[in-house]
């Protein structure tokens, strides 16, 4: 994502929505992780980044990929199993990769890819690149021994290594109050010596704005910073997963669209009007179609490529 | 055939020939670290590292906590992110904790990603029972030979160590090298000009005509001494040292037999699923039926206890009695 | 009276490279003094002599190896007395070990 301007950040958190609907909507979309009402945590974060940092992501990828700057056709073709896709068909959402984008890969397993991560780190580190890591997990990771372990080793050898929790509160059907002892994630942060905080996730301004300060700190070479965005998705875990909550509860949490709140706070600010805005959503239905189209177009692999680039 | 002169030899420690093959690589490749406990000041718990901090300094020779399964993550991650890191292991029983890390990330990589991202690690480890009790004392490279993405090594002498050593410090994607405690004692005779072995090649330790028993690691010496029992019995076993587990050199191995007709394969792992399961089920697959037996350990935890122990591991006189049983012709061997 | 000394009995050990003599052949040796340092595959193992004599024969040289329990060298009480070939027959002299 080259352009930060407001109207921008807003097109790529409608992209997002209207891509993983589209996705959703199809016969064989196969087995994904949505993340409606989570586009502000993405669009938020990588607005942040420059194009040689790498984002690693759990499995909830789709939408970092897409505010990570990874063409929507390679994307779509790659979710449908294309040989096109960024991973030649073979990744699927869950291990989503393309880090001449920036996007180094999501990894399907809960917290396996966050002391990847604090590897990506140390080789950025021990190269002199000047570029971060970035790890985004959710509040389902945040249990898991290799957050520890890697916060430990990130704070001990001072790696640059973004942590940001995406803590939409649930993890599948369990509630963080159940799994989670803190009450605050970031409180984590203060046990490993890490600047850390805690934001709106449904803010995009506040995203943006609490990510690019504790980059300056990582960038600085002072060490990984923590970043608690707390969200809500709209949808349930996963396109198998059963909703859990109510419909009264869910259209609570519709209300705190971050799309909505980005589109009102733009309109009062005058940069954005009825006409603009429905622009917007016509350049954002236009590059769905076409990454529709891109993988409707493209190959399924041949079954030969089942042994290729195994070793 | 002209005879060449035989190359230079130097006499070392297991340890040394190690630190040599780690030394060589690092200047070579400035990509090259090494992560594990104990191994920068300390220079590894068998020493195995000695110098190295001495000469490349704290970063690229770095103490980590304890904390496997992290510190295999941050290996096989710096290792997709371009550099070459050598993690160690301790304790091959540890391992277990980095496995998430190692299989479900750096052995499918290359694959998952299509072809983008490889993690060229090694993770070093030191398996095998000498007195350390249940949690300390196993092997278990077999569990590893079926992990398509992954290389399992394990040298039995230290000329191979080195040569091992190098090759793995040199491939493009993850290896785990198996050492063993057993084997930090011996001595032995190492080519003086730098030479790695390469994977998928096993070596015949010693020709035989009667049997042929394969191998690896600490067990290759307990072949060769009950190849000398047998010798007294007027049997002549050949001992295959694999020396790669994965990949497998079926073609050492498949000749050996089909000249020698009889098989025993020993390994100091447990059966079930073992190595030797694995090389008897590809030699019958070759060859047809053969007269066959795997030697192991009992099935069952191995103490530290120094009579249980011993009970549980296989010695030259278990592994001989086993080989003259399979001489008898009509018999099948159980291996329990 | 003529002795050898032979590498020391060190636990978990099978055999060791001589590191550095000491003392020269021909030299007198006192109770205590470093004759020889060895090196085992985890550590370095001085000899010192347990009684007086004379340094006759060195059997293994520095940098070469030699198995526990083998002779490294024959030592005689008096500095003239014949050295034979086989030391392998000869009273080990008393010695201290140390590892470090």
């Amino acid at each position: 994502m080259t352009d930060q301007s407001p109207i921008a950040k807003l097109r790529t958190m409608k992209l997002i929505r209207a891509f993983e609907e589209a996705l959703a909507a199809r016969p064989d979309h196969g087995f994904q992780l949505i993340s409606s009402g989570e586009e502000a945590v993405a669009v938020g974060l990588c607005s942040a980044l420059r194009p040689q940092d790498q984002l690693l992501t759990g499995g909830r990828s789709i939408g970092p990929a897409i505010a990570r700057g990874v063409d929507p056709g390679r994307l779509m073709a790659e979710l449908l199993g294309r040989s096109s896709g960024t991973n030649k068909g073979k990744g699927g959402r869950g291990h989503l990769s393309d880090p001449a984008s920036g996007f180094f890969g999501a990894h399907a397993v809960v917290g396996g890819n966050i002391s990847i991560a604090a590897g990506v780190a140390l080789a950025l580190q021990m190269t002199g690149k000047d570029a971060v890591a970035v790890i985004l997990f959710g509040d389902g990771a945040f249990g898991a021994g290799a957050l520890h372990e890697s916060l430990n080793i990130a704070a001990a050898m001072k790696l640059p290594l973004l942590f940001v929790c995406n803590n939409n509160q649930l993890s599948v059907s369990t509630p963080r109050s159940s799994a989670l002892a803190p009450a605050r994630l970031s409180d984590l942060g203060a046990a490993f010596g890490i600047p850390a905080c805690t934001v709106d996730g449904m803010d995009l301004d506040a995203v943006s704005a609490a990510i690019s300060s504790a980059l300056e700190h990582v960038r600085a070479g002072m060490g990984p910073a923590f970043v608690e965005c707390i969200s809500h998705r709209f949808a349930s875990h996963s396109t198998t997963a059963r909703e859990t909550r109510s419909r009264e509860e869910l259209a609570e949490i519709k209300t705190f669209c971050p799309i909505v709140k980005q589109t009102g706070q733009l309109k009062v600010a005058g940069l954005l009007d009825d006409a603009s805005e429905q622009e917007l959503e016509r350049s954002v239905a236009g590059m769905v179609e076409a990454a529709l189209k891109f993988a409707d177009a493209s190959e399924m692999p041949r079954a030969e490529e089942a042994m290729q680039d195994v070793i | 055939m002209s005879s060449e002169p035989a190359p230079a030899m130097q006499k070392m420690f297991f340890r040394e020939a190690i630190a040599r093959a780690a030394r060589e690589e690092m200047r070579d490749n400035p990509d090259i670290l090494i992560l594990g406990q104990d191994v920068g000041r300390f220079g590894g718990s068998y020493r195995e590292f000695d110098g190295l901090f001495e000469e490349f300094g704290a970063d690229r020779v770095r103490d980590m906590p304890v904390a496997e399964a992290a510190m295999v993550g941050v290996g096989v991650g710096a290792a997709a992110a371009g550099l070459r890191p050598l993690v160690s292991i301790t304790y091959m029983d540890f391992m277990m904790l980095g496995f998430d890390p190692l299989i479900n990330y750096g052995a499918k990589l290359r694959y998952k990603t299509g072809g983008q991202l490889t993690a060229p690690v090694v993770v070093k480890t030191t398996a095998g029972a000498k007195g350390q009790g249940v949690a300390h004392s196993q092997c278990i490279e077999a569990w590893l030979m079926s992990v398509p993405g992954l290389k399992v090594v394990a040298a039995a002498t230290p000329a191979d160590a080195y040569g091992l050593l190098k090759t793995a410090l040199r491939s493009d994607g993850p290896v785990v090298y198996v050492d063993h405690k057993r084997l930090f004692p011996v001595a032995g005779e190492v080519p003086v000009e730098p030479v790695a072995i390469p994977f998928g090649s096993a070596k015949i330790c010693r020709p035989g005509s009667d049997l042929t028993i394969t191998t690896h690691s600490f067990m290759v010496r307990t072949a060769l001494e009950a190849a000398k029992l047998l010798e007294k019995d007027g049997l002549s076993a050949e001992v295959i040292d694999l020396r790669s587990l994965a990949p497998l050199d079926m073609k050492t191995i498949v000749n050996s037999v089909a000249r020698t007709g009889r098989l025993l394969t020993l390994e100091e792992g447990q059966i079930t699923t073992g190595v030797g399961a694995e090389v008897v089920t590809r030699v019958i697959e070759h060859l047809g039926p053969i007269q066959f037996t795997r030697v192991g350990p009992l099935p069952a935890p191995i103490s530290s206890n120094r009579i249980l122990e011993a009970a549980c591991l296989p010695d030259a006189n278990r592994v001989a009695n086993a080989a003259r049983l399979l001489q008898s012709p009509k018999k099948l061997v159980s291996s329990y | 009276m003529l002795y050898k000394i032979s590498v020391p009995q060190v636990a978990d050990v099978e055999e060791i490279r001589v590191l550095e003599w000491h003392r020269e052949v021909g030299e007198a040796v006192e109770p205590g003094d470093l004759l020889v340092e060895l090196e085992t595959h985890k550590a370095i193992v001085e000899v010192r002599a347990g009684q007086k004599g004379y340094l006759r024969k060195i059997l293994a040289d520095a940098g070469n190896w030699q198995a526990i329990g083998l002779p490294l060298a024959v030592l005689s009480e008096s500095e003239s007395d014949a050295v034979p070939d086989d030391a392998q027959a000869l009273t080990d002299l008393p010695v201290d070990f140390e590892i470090t």
